[in-house]
């Protein structure tokens, strides 16, 4: 099975790996650089856990093989925040207590990135759009949906 | 998962010469949201991959005279965020609403779309009531077919060993026509569709005579999207009325040949295509009527 050398840039990283050809993004995120933070949950893009950002836009790392992200630029969720400094919308899921299990809200956080990057003034309906590909079982979205909302509040006040 | 290798092309030369040389076992993966799930449920079990997602060449939405061309490897959302794709292909985004969340609509791609063939392939009704075309290259030339000439059933296409699908083409909507799409699924985001279909309607200028009509289910008779021809006739040259239209409802159920599987029954997806195939053409007239001052 032929290997590859993998070049490509993860949360403003440049890294070079070898990985195989049916490794998928997923696999070299968590088990090559160790970035636990992007879940696995059905690994057939149903549920939306997996979601990264590949040059900006929200996709599932479950659904790409590792050598298709050759050249992109890489964000998960250790690229967003920390524990010390806090991304605007990981301030926001705090205050709201959006978490319940926490097992989608890497995606979550991310899928809101992806929203309010293009999007600084969403309506509820797009942020339920943006965020329609990720399932919380915990059925937490209200809590979600309304962190989302203060964190575009608080991103716009923060620019002025 | 499954063991393979994986090709990976310089540009469009290299894959069409490396597919040209490979007589089987070569499968061409676009960005994959479709094909890693049917790799890892080993439905399809290839020697090797041929990677197309980094052929920025096969990635555009052109007008050329009166045509529309897509690039194969237009995304869902690069797509409906063109700006050839106007108000009047709103169409477009009636299927990407429904297509799936962002992860997905951002990775999966029009040729993918064309070439799962399959009776969850939102694109493929649109495709079909617009006439459209698809271009198909290898290294020896290019032809070019109908979508439903493309579509051969389930599954399975026209495509040889050596050849790509390089783009679509469908001709430009007359002011007078317009499309519509609609899909009933267990929820909004990432859902295969009980019923998914499309419709094409063009006016005369008064009297809301039906010029010309195109219905296409993702199941007509069997498991392939078509389109459903008695049901068209019904209505050509017909005024568009709630007789007509009940009448023509009548014919549809008469020519869909459905079947149960474990996701729905054959009645709920009769039902759920007569009620969407009404709902079309009502958002289609309205259109007409309310945008292109038909009366």
């Amino acid at each position: 099975m032929s290997k590859h050398l993998l070049k490509f840039t993860v949360n403003g990283k440049d890294h070079a790996l070898v990985v195989n050809s049916h490794d998928r993004l997923i696999d070299v995120l968590r088990n090559e650089l160790g970035l636990k933070g992007t879940k696995e949950g059905c690994s057939t893009g149903d549920c939306g856990i997996c979601a990264v950002l590949m040059d900006g836009k929200l996709v599932n790392s479950c659904l790409i093989f590792a050598i298709q992200a050759r050249n992109r630029k890489i964000t998960t969720i250790e690229g967003i925040g920390t524990a010390e400094e806090p991304h605007p919308i990981q301030r926001a899921f705090m205050k709201w207590n959006a978490s319940q299990c926490g097992y989608c809200i890497p995606a979550m956080i991310l899928a809101a990135k992806d929203l309010l990057d293009k999007n600084p003034n969403p309506t509820m309906e797009d942020i339920k759009h943006a965020t329609s590909g990720i399932i919380c079982r915990c059925t937490g979205y209200l809590k979600i949906f309304e962190a989302i909302n203060t964190a575009a509040i608080e991103m716009k006040a923060e620019s002025k | 998962m499954h063991r393979f290798d994986m090709f990976v092309p310089e540009d469009l030369e290299d894959l069409l010469k490396y597919v040209d040389s490979h007589q089987s076992g070569v499968h061409v993966i676009a960005n994959g949201t479709d094909l890693i799930n049917r790799i890892q449920r080993k439905q399809v079990t290839p020697k090797v991959l041929a990677d197309i997602s980094g052929l920025n060449e096969l990635s555009y939405v052109r007008k050329e005279g009166d045509k529309l061309k897509i690039g194969a490897l237009t995304t869902i959302s690069e797509l409906i965020s063109s700006p050839i794709i106007t108000k009047h292909y709103d169409v477009f985004r009636e299927v990407a609403a429904k297509f799936g969340g962002p992860s997905i609509i951002n990775m999966a791609t029009v040729g993918g779309n064309i070439c799962s063939a399959s009776s969850s392939e939102d694109l493929l009704p649109v495709l079909l009531v617009l006439n459209a075309e698809v271009r198909l290259r290898s290294l020896r030339g290019e032809r070019t077919t109908t979508v439903e000439e493309f579509l051969k059933g389930k599954r399975a296409t026209a495509l040889k060993h050596n050849e790509i699908l390089v783009e679509t083409i469908f001709r430009e909507l007359e002011p007078a026509s317009t499309c519509s799409f609609d899909k009933v699924g267990m929820r909004n985001s990432l859902i295969i569709a009980f019923v998914n279909s499309a419709v094409y309607l063009k006016l005369a200028k008064a009297g809301r005579l039906v010029e010309d009509i195109r219905v296409a289910f993702n199941r007509v008779n069997g498991k392939i999207p078509q389109r459903a021809r008695h049901t068209e006739e019904k209505l050509r040259g017909m005024k568009l009325s709630e007789e007509s239209v009940a009448e023509t409802v009548r014919a549809l159920k008469h020519e869909l040949k459905l079947t149960s599987d474990f996701r729905v029954s054959e009645e709920y997806r009769v039902d759920v295509a007569s009620a969407l195939f009404k709902r079309m053409l009502n958002r289609c007239s309205e259109k007409l009527v309310g945008e292109r001052g038909i009366v």
